[in-house]
């Protein structure tokens, strides 16, 4: 249900990285999504796309992968 | 083979990564690496950042402000009609003049129903209309403290959004949350949310004068929280007619702790 939200603070987290890295385009995101995290991955593929029009991450790829734990882990980003 | 991830593709750029799946990459941070779709040199960027950091952070931050004022913060979640409300009235109606050392946060998509409920108890209580956001955060509890006198409060109640799935995750600078499950609810309600069990520090069973109305096995309730999280604390309670209040009453004041 807040998903949407989530994907706010992924973007955030994303531009934050991005800006630091001089910036650029981001072509993939890499999540991680624990068990216990209470977030629904397909929301989340649902809401990414509509959330991140109009950002540098506008496109991109999200890939997640569950492990263990309650965290949401924001990994790694591809960029060009 | 794809050089990032090893994957059957042929060609190192343009080929469409079909598989959605996330497999290890394994280059090095920064490697120049083929941007799949794209046709251009991707490089990779380690991040390692918590998309729950900010709110963990400012509910620790809250937390802290609270205990330097001797005011602990206990988290109520549960679903609609869990009996959450109920609960902080009959723990008021026990604590009696008391109860102005009270303070409640009152979350709701809608209304001030509740509201008017903690302030007929004489404790004091400000409301959050969450409008369409399925749970409270650190942010919100914050805010709905600028309209609270905080002055000698001994506890600090914050009544979630009545949700098994959403608020687990956002800790709103409480110290312990209990997870309160009516008996018409279902003893499958901790089996069906386990990361809320997670989150709780205390299950709370509610409404047990219905227990010999309705088919709920109180050992199965309990076996299945347990299950998520070995050892949590159950407490059963009536607030309609005042059973296991005392021991609630023990296990919000810490006593015995």
């Amino acid at each position: 249900m807040h998903e949407a939200r989530l994907c706010c603070s992924l973007l955030r987290l994303a531009e934050e990285a991005l800006g630091r890295e001089g910036g650029g385009r981001i072509v993939a995101l890499e999540l991680e999504v624990g068990a216990l995290s209470g977030v629904a991955p397909e929301a989340l593929d649902a809401a990414f796309p509509v959330c991140a029009r109009g950002t540098p991450a506008e496109g991109a790829a999200l890939r997640l992968r569950a492990v263990p734990g309650r965290d949401l882990v924001l990994r790694r980003l591809e960029v060009v | 083979m794809c050089g990032v991830c090893g994957c059957n593709e042929h060609s190192p750029v343009m080929h469409g990564h079909a598989h959605g799946d996330a497999h290890g990459h394994d280059a090095a941070p920064g490697a120049a690496i083929a941007a799949h779709s794209h046709g251009e040199l991707a490089r990779r960027v380690e991040v390692e950042r918590s998309l729950l950091a900010e709110n963990d952070a400012r509910a620790a931050r809250l937390r802290a402000q609270l205990g330097a004022r001797g005011i602990e913060a206990i988290g109520l979640l549960g679903g609609p009609g869990a009996g959450k409300t109920a609960l902080l009235e009959a723990t008021f109606a026990r604590l009696g003049a008391a109860a102005r050392d009270e303070a409640v946060v009152e979350g709701d998509c809608a209304t001030d129903l509740d509201a008017r409920r903690i302030a007929a108890c004489g404790a004091r209580v400000a409301q959050v209309a969450t409008g369409s956001l399925c749970h409270l955060d650190a942010h919100l509890v914050e805010h709905a403290l600028e309209a609270l006198d905080l002055d000698g409060v001994a506890r600090l109640w914050v009544e979630n959004v009545g949700n098994l799935v959403c608020p687990a995750p956002f800790s709103c600078g409480e110290s312990r949350r209990a997870l309160l499950v009516s008996v018409p609810e279902g003893d499958d309600k901790p089996a069906k949310h386990p990361a809320t069990v997670a989150a709780a520090d205390v299950l709370v069973v509610t409404k047990s004068d219905l227990l010999p109305y309705v088919s709920f096995d109180l050992e199965r309730c309990v076996a299945h929280a347990r299950a998520v999280k070995p050892g949590l604390p159950v407490l059963v309670l009536s607030a309609r007619t005042g059973e296991g209040m005392d021991a609630w009453l023990a296990w919000a004041r810490r006593e015995g702790d």
